[in-house]
This record gives structure tokens, sequence and C-alpha cells, in this order.
């Protein structure tokens, strides 16, 4: 990353604003509240770039291109058009085009209103038996951070084109998945399915893997994904990791303050 | 035998010639993958047995293929100081003739198609001899004389599978002579200066990419050949690498030499096994003759070429998602910057070049930059190699000075329309491309002006359309080709395709009424606007050109008064 720690002029809207160069420009309009719509944008993962809904106007000498606001790295003299009309024209129609791809996301709905997007021209996918309930936009965000954040690569792009879909590979129970939900905590649309029955945390969205609960050492319930307390005391001081019991949090208060 | 002075590379140029102009007759078989497919190697196993058969004195070899499609199966023969022969529409069963002509040196009429008295390689030329005046000279078949031929020189003249053939054409003297005796900046300027521009359908100049990749920091970089070629319609590359692969492995070796890079690669698709494996066997060649590896000819220089195979995705010719594609990842892009030329293969800076920019780079160095420059026009120098194919009377692998129009590569080389039919349209530069009408074939082929049409140069695929060819169903057929080839990471591209071939399709079935057209026409201006890589930013080209230019073809197919708007 070319972050230099300067800190630079920038103009959004006709208006100026401070900011730091190299810094994503996504990141600052999100700062100072100014509305940039965006699905695929994560600011621990890397530049993305895929849902396309970020897209701004950047001003140079007078003429104007247009990029995505996840990808623009911000230096001195950057001008910006967040509203043009071109951008609100193509704007509403990705808004449509999720609209068909994620019939059932309320998400999407919601956010096509508020850009004016009350219904879509184009045929809806028709969604039956779908793991992702028909609301995925394949955005990527759970492919990434399994395999970037957490290093475990359990599920990934399957098909491509129109028929790209996100699931283990071969369709298959992936004991590479831990369980960690991670995923699960940062789908823009709420399409990925877990479900907790006991001793068993079932991945619904990826193959029904089953992956093994912990029980807390003080009161008997079931704390957490087995995989995930192996993977946390795999990377931390052996010392500590030996001591590491494992607690459920109220267990874990009444040991601390007793 | 390792090559280390001129004298060693004369040594090897006079066995070359030998080989090429041997003290008996030559019979050589065009067995590129078209002229196999027309039964090439049927007709080199028959020739075969004959001769054994026979006991005759004759020597059986293969050559690349010289472009003309619709002769296939070709063959050339060479008789001691008569001219070469090219001979078409060989058989199995007419082998016997052949031999039977060549033995008798009278060539029977009805196989020969012309004959050549002598042959400019540019760098080098041969004579082959006077004679047979009855058959036409390669100069009066319009197919042949309305080319340029530099890129092609080589092609079905030289066996694609001997290296000392490629060096009796004047082969690896330029290199020779680079690596011994130039300064690697003053390369760079050379390739600036004639104006060579990338191949691969984009035009950025070469000598620029070259001089960035050059001066980006780090010391380990790759330099990269791009055979991908995934257009439908588009062969030149793979007959480039068929017909001629020292020609290419020449050139990476002077531009690595220039950008002081030892680690080069050729991505190329699975698809194209006869292709990878003349690389390979060339790779070998020029390893054994110390023109890869370790000091070459005994300069402190050093460069190899490993080969990578790609499975076969028109996305992966894509820059970013060629790297990842090289890198073992999926084949998807990803927003620039960074680009290669910062942050390539592993991270380190590359030069990625389209095959047909590295072979034009010997012949810069051998004959100079203003020699170069003298072909074409301004701002689009050199030739461009382009395979003719469609509804054309005479398909087939054709090179023209850039600049050329359209109308004389559609009619004085490809003869007009196949069976004396009207031509309609040409698509040029594929699927991302457009459609161009017959009224405006004085365009001429430079990257400019077929932009303004509405299209572009591509790789250099040139489809034609005849009267009676749907020009709604020719849009339909190359959406259904990005829609398939859409690698699905980014929106517009990925639904956005998708959708416009469902609306064509309702088109095509009498279904659409006049909103479904305006709203194909919103959603490809969308696509184009907003897609990540230039497949989604190109792939409405098709439909795009057709609507400005066919606009009465779509009419016709709607239905004025579609109850409930048609859905
Ligand atoms: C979808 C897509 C497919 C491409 N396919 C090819 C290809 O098959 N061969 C090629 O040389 N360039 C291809 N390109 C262009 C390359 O990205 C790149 O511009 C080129 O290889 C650079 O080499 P050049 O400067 O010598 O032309 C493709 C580009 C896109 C967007
Ligand atoms: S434009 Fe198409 S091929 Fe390119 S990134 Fe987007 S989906 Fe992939
Ligand atoms: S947030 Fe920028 S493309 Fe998705």
């Amino acid at each position: 990353m070319d972050t230099t720690g300067h800190t630079v002029t920038i103009t959004i809207n006709k208006n100026q604003y401070q900011a730091v160069e190299g810094e994503i420009l996504l990141e600052v309009a999100r700062r100072e509240k100014i509305d940039i719509p965006h699905l695929c944008y994560e600011s621990s993962l890397s530049p993305y770039g895929a849902c396309r809904l970020c897209m701004v106007e950047v001003v140079t000498c007078g003429k104007t291109e247009m990029t995505t606001a996840c990808t623009v790295r911000v230096h001195r003299g950057l001008e910006i058009l967040t509203d043009t009309p071109d951008v609100i024209r193509h704007r509403k129609i990705l808004l449509e085009l999720y609209l068909a791809e994620a019939p059932h996301s309320d998400v999407i709905k919601a956010m096509a209103i508020r850009y004016g997007v009350t219904k879509t021209r184009f045929l809806k996918k028709i969604v039956t038996g779908d793991p992702l309930l028909g609301r995925c936009v394949l955005c990527g965000l759970c492919v990434r951070v399994c395999n970037e954040i957490m290093g475990a690569g359990a599920i990934g792009f399957v098909n491509r084109g129109p028929y790209t879909i996100v699931s283990t590979p071969f369709l298959e129970e992936n004991p590479a998945c831990m369980g960690c939900g991670t995923c699960a905590a940062v789908c823009p649309t709420h399409a990925i399915g877990i479900e907790d029955t006991g001793e068993k945390r079932i991945m619904r969205s990826w193959s029904g893997t089953p992956v093994e609960m912990i029980r807390c050492a003080g009161c008997g319930g079931y704390i957490g994904p087995k995989p995930v307390m192996e993977y946390a005391r795999s990377r931390i001081d052996p010392v500590m990791a030996e001591e590491l019991q494992e607690l459920c949090p109220a267990c874990r208060r009444k040991q601390v303050t007793r | 035998m390792r090559i280390a002075s001129p004298e060693d590379l004369d040594a090897v140029r006079k066995i070359g010639l030998f080989k090429i102009q041997p003290d008996r007759p030559r019979i050589a078989v065009g067995l590129a993958t078209c002229g196999i497919a027309a039964g090439g190697n049927e007709l080199y196993d028959r020739l075969g047995s004959i001769i054994r058969e026979g006991g005759y004195d004759i020597e059986l070899t293969k050559s690349g293929c010289i472009g003309f499609c619709r002769q296939e199966p070709i063959v050339s023969v060479t008789i001691p100081h008569k001219p070469l022969v090219l001979l078409h529409h060989v058989t199995s069963d007419t082998a016997e003739d052949v031999i039977k002509g060549v033995l008798q040196e009278d060539i029977p009429k009805n196989l020969a198609l012309c004959r050549v008295k002598e042959w400019d390689h540019i760098t080098g030329m041969i004579q082959y001899g006077e004679g047979f005046e009855t058959i036409p000279d390669y100069h009066e078949i319009p197919f042949f004389s309305n080319q340029h031929k530099i890129i092609l020189r080589d092609a079905g003249f030289i066996n694609p599978e001997d290296i000392t053939e490629y060096i009796a054409a004047g082969g690896y003297s330029t290199a020779f002579s680079v690596l011994t005796g130039r300064d690697p900046d003053s390369v760079i300027d050379e390739v600036k200066r004639s104006g060579l521009r990338g191949r691969g359908g984009a035009g950025f100049p070469t000598g620029l990419k070259w001089e960035i990749t050059k001066k980006a920091p780090g010391s380990e970089k790759f330099i990269v050949c791009n055979a991908d070629e995934g257009d439908p319609g588009a062969y030149m590359n793979r007959n480039e690498m068929e017909s001629d692969p020292h020609m290419l492995i020449e050139g990476m070796l002077i531009g690595a030499y220039a950008m002081g890079i030892s680690e080069g690669l050729i991505y190329i698709r699975a698809e194209y096994p006869l292709a990878i494996e003349r690389l390979r066997h060339a790779i070998r060649e020029a390893k054994s003759y110390g023109l890869l590896g370790k000091e070459i000819f005994g300069t402190d220089f050093s460069f190899d070429i490993k080969i990578a195979i790609g499975a076969g995705a028109f996305v992966c010719g894509e820059s970013t998602a060629l790297v990842a594609s090289i890198e073992g990842k999926i084949g998807r892009p990803h927003p620039r910057p960074p680009r290669l030329t910062d942050s390539g293969v592993w991270g380190r800076p590359t030069d990625l070049n389209n095959v047909e920019t590295w072979c034009n780079v010997p012949v810069i160095m051998a004959k100079g930059a203003e020699w170069y420059s003298g072909t074409g026009v301004r701002g689009n120098s050199g030739t461009k190699v382009f395979s003719l194919v469609g509804k054309v009377d005479n398909p087939g692998m054709i090179e023209v000075p850039l600049g050329t129009s359209l109308h004389r590569i559609i009619y004085d080389i490809g003869g007009g329309g196949a069976g004396g039919k009207r031509v309609k349209a040409v698509q040029t530069g594929g699927p991302s491309g457009g459609c161009i009408p017959e009224r405006f074939f004085n365009t001429g082929v430079d990257f400019e002006s077929l932009l303004t049409m509405g299209s572009m140069m591509g790789s250099g695929g040139l489809v034609v359309m005849d009267e009676d060819t749907d020009m709604v169903d020719i849009a339909r057929y190359f959406i259904n080709f990005a829609a398939s080839e859409s690698c699905g990471k980014c929106l517009p591209c990925r639904e956005g395709l998708k959708h416009t071939l469902l609306i064509l399709n309702r088109i095509l079935a009498g279904k659409a009424g006049v909103e479904d057209i305006t709203l194909l026409e919103t959603l490809a201006d969308t696509i184009q606007a907003t897609s990540l890589c230039g497949l989604g930013q190109t792939a409405t080209n098709p439909v795009q050109t057709t609507l400005k230019y066919f606009r009465e073809e779509y009419d016709a197919l709607i239905v004025q008064d579609l109850p409930d708007g048609g859905r």
C-alpha cells in the first residue's frame, strides 16, 4: 500500500474534505457520511470491486471517468462526484439486476427502494432448495474472510458466469470448515444458515457440514465449535494454551470474580 | 552444439539450407492443425510409403501453414534449380501423381496452385530457380498478391520442427547481433521508434511497456507471452506458433535481453496441443544450441522459457486473470491498479505481450525502426495477421499492412461472399468487437478506425456475414459466448449478459415488444460502463453495433401489440 501518511485535501460533490493519502475513497466517504451504496467492501480485506454499486465519477482535467470507490486510493486534488445522472442511471439498472438475482433478499429490496427502484424488469431467478435461500449476491465476502482472515479456505466459487454459486468443494461436507460462522457475520444479505443442535453445529449453507461442539467445563452447556477452540489454542503461547479453560462467558465471569 | 560465434551460426545455417534446398527433390506437407484436419497426416503417411516402397530419392518433410485454408491440403515441392511449386487439394488418392510428377519434373496441372521463384524471408532470401512457366506465379494469385507477409514470412516454407531451417532463413542472427553488440536500452528505443503496438487487442505501445517494466523496482521479473487466444473464429496465434515457433522464442529472447529479465513464460491454452508440442520441441532445440539457458551466445546473459498451460477460459486472456491462472488460482480478474508491470506473476513486475507482438520483434531489430514503420499507416505501423473466416469465398490466414481497407481484405483477398452471395457485414475483434456493415468497407483496419465504428481490433478475427445471415442471431451467438465465458465475479457481466441473452431469445422467438429493445439498449449501456474487466466492458459491442447498423432486423421481429406487454 502506498500510504504515506500525508494529509491531503480532496473534493467530493464540490465539498472539500481532509483525507490520508493512499486511503480508500469509500472509507473517506463513510467517515464523512457521504452515501455511496456498496455490498462487497470490507476494510480488513484486499480490494475486490465486484458488486459495482459503489461506482462514482472521477474528474480529471474536466473529463469524467467512472470507477469504483472501493478501489480508488486518495491522492492530492482528487475530485469525485457521487450522484451524477450517469451514476444514478447505472446504479438503478444494477439494483434491478440484484432484485432479479436475489429475489428473496429483504436487504436488497430495502436498498433498491432507498435508491428509487421498486421493481425489476428482468426475469427473477426461480428459487427452489437454494442453500443460500435466494439471497446470495456473490459479493464474495464469505469466501474471502474464510480464506484471507480465517485461513480455512472451506468454501469457494463453484462454476462460472451466471451459474456461479458459493459452496464447498464438490458440494460435499467439508472438514476444513471450523464452524466459526465468520461467513454468516459478514454476509450483507443474511443468506448463510447455521443451525446449532446441541452437540453439533450444522452449516446449512455449506453442504450441511457438521461441526462438533464443546461443552463448558463449568456448567456443561455447549459453548462453541471444537475446531475453533483448537485453532485458537494452536495460535497462542503454549503456556497460556495450557491454562486456557473451556468456559462459557457466564462461568468465566464467575471464576474471575471469585 | 552451442552457437557462440558468427561462424557457428553460419555452419548451422548451411545445414539448414541444405534441408530447404537439398540436392534431390523435396516434398513438404503443410501440417499445422488446419492441414491435419484436412487430411494432411494421412497424405504424409501415404507419400512416405510410396517413396519407401519405390525406393525413390525424395526428401519428405513437414511445413507450417501458408494460410490458404480453402486449398488444403497444401503441399510444396522443390526440385533442384526449379521454382518451388505449391500444390493444392492433394489427397491420398492423388499422392501417386505427385510422386510421378516430381520424378519426371512435370508437375500435374490440376494439382499446381502456383510457383515461387524466390522467397524473401526478410531476414534472408532464398532463390529457388526458373521453369514451370505454365504454372501461375505466386504473385498472380490474388489471395497472395494482395498480402504483405512479414510475420508469416516463414510459414509454409520451413519445417517448424527443425531449428536449422529457421536459422537458414536468417533466424537467430538478429538475436545474435543484439545480444553481442547492442546496448539493452537502445533495443527498447528501437522498438519504441518502430511504433509497434500490442497485437493482443488494446494496441498499447510495446516499447513503452518494456520501459515501464524495466524501470519497475526489483531484480526478479517475468516476461510472459499471452497465447490464450480464445475468441471464436480466431486462430492467428495458433498458426504462428505451429508454423514458426522459433520466431516467437527469438522475439522473447530479444525482449528479455532489452529488459534484463531472465525468466519467461508462455501461457497457452490446453486446446492447442500441437502448438504446445512444437513450442516444447523448439525450446528443447534452442537450449541444445545454447540459444536459451545460461550464457547465451557465450555472453553472460541467461534466459529461459517455461510453458504454462491454461484450461481454456476466454477470460484468462485478460492480464490479471491470466496471472491468477498461472499462480494456480481461479481465473478471475482483479481491479487495476496494480498493473502487471508493478505486480504481476508471483507479485513481481511482469511484461505481458501477445504472441504476434513478440513475433514482430526480430524483424524490427533486423531491419530497423525506419524500415518497419514504412509499412502501415501513421500511428499504426507494421502488418497484422487476420483469420478471415465465415461466409467468404477464400477463408484463410492473411497478413496485410495496418490501415488496409476491409474492402481489399474481403473482396481482393477473400474473393467476396462464398458462392457468389452478397456480403452484408463483417465482425471484427470477435466477441469484443462489433459488426461493420458493407457500406463502411472503405474503413481501414487500424486500432482507432475500428473503435470509431463501435468495434475493435481484438486479436484479429474477421468473420464475414452474407445476405442470408440473421444479424440478431449473430448478436445472440456472441452474447451467448460472452455470457458463458464470463467469470462470474462482477454483477453487470454475470447477470447483465444473462439477461441480454434472455431478451435476445425473446426477440428471436417473436415474443418481444418495443420496450424489450429499449431495455436491451439500456442494459447494454450499463454493462459496458460498469463491468470490472474488458470482457464485460466490450461484450455488448455485437448488440450495440447490430442495433445501430441493422435496426430494421430487430424491428421486423418485434410484435406490436403484445398482450400484457409481452410478459
Ligand atoms: C476478456 C479478454 C480476453 C483477452 N484475451 C487475450 C488473448 O487471448 N490474447 C492476448 O494476447 N490478449 C488478450 N487480451 C488482452 C490482454 O489483456 C493484454 O492486453 C495483452 O495480452 C497485452 O499484450 P499486447 O500489449 O502485446 O497486446 C484479452 C483481454 C480481455 C479483456
Ligand atoms: S467483466 Fe465479466 S469476466 Fe470481467 S470480472 Fe466481471 S464477471 Fe468477470
Ligand atoms: S463495494 Fe465497490 S464494487 Fe463492491
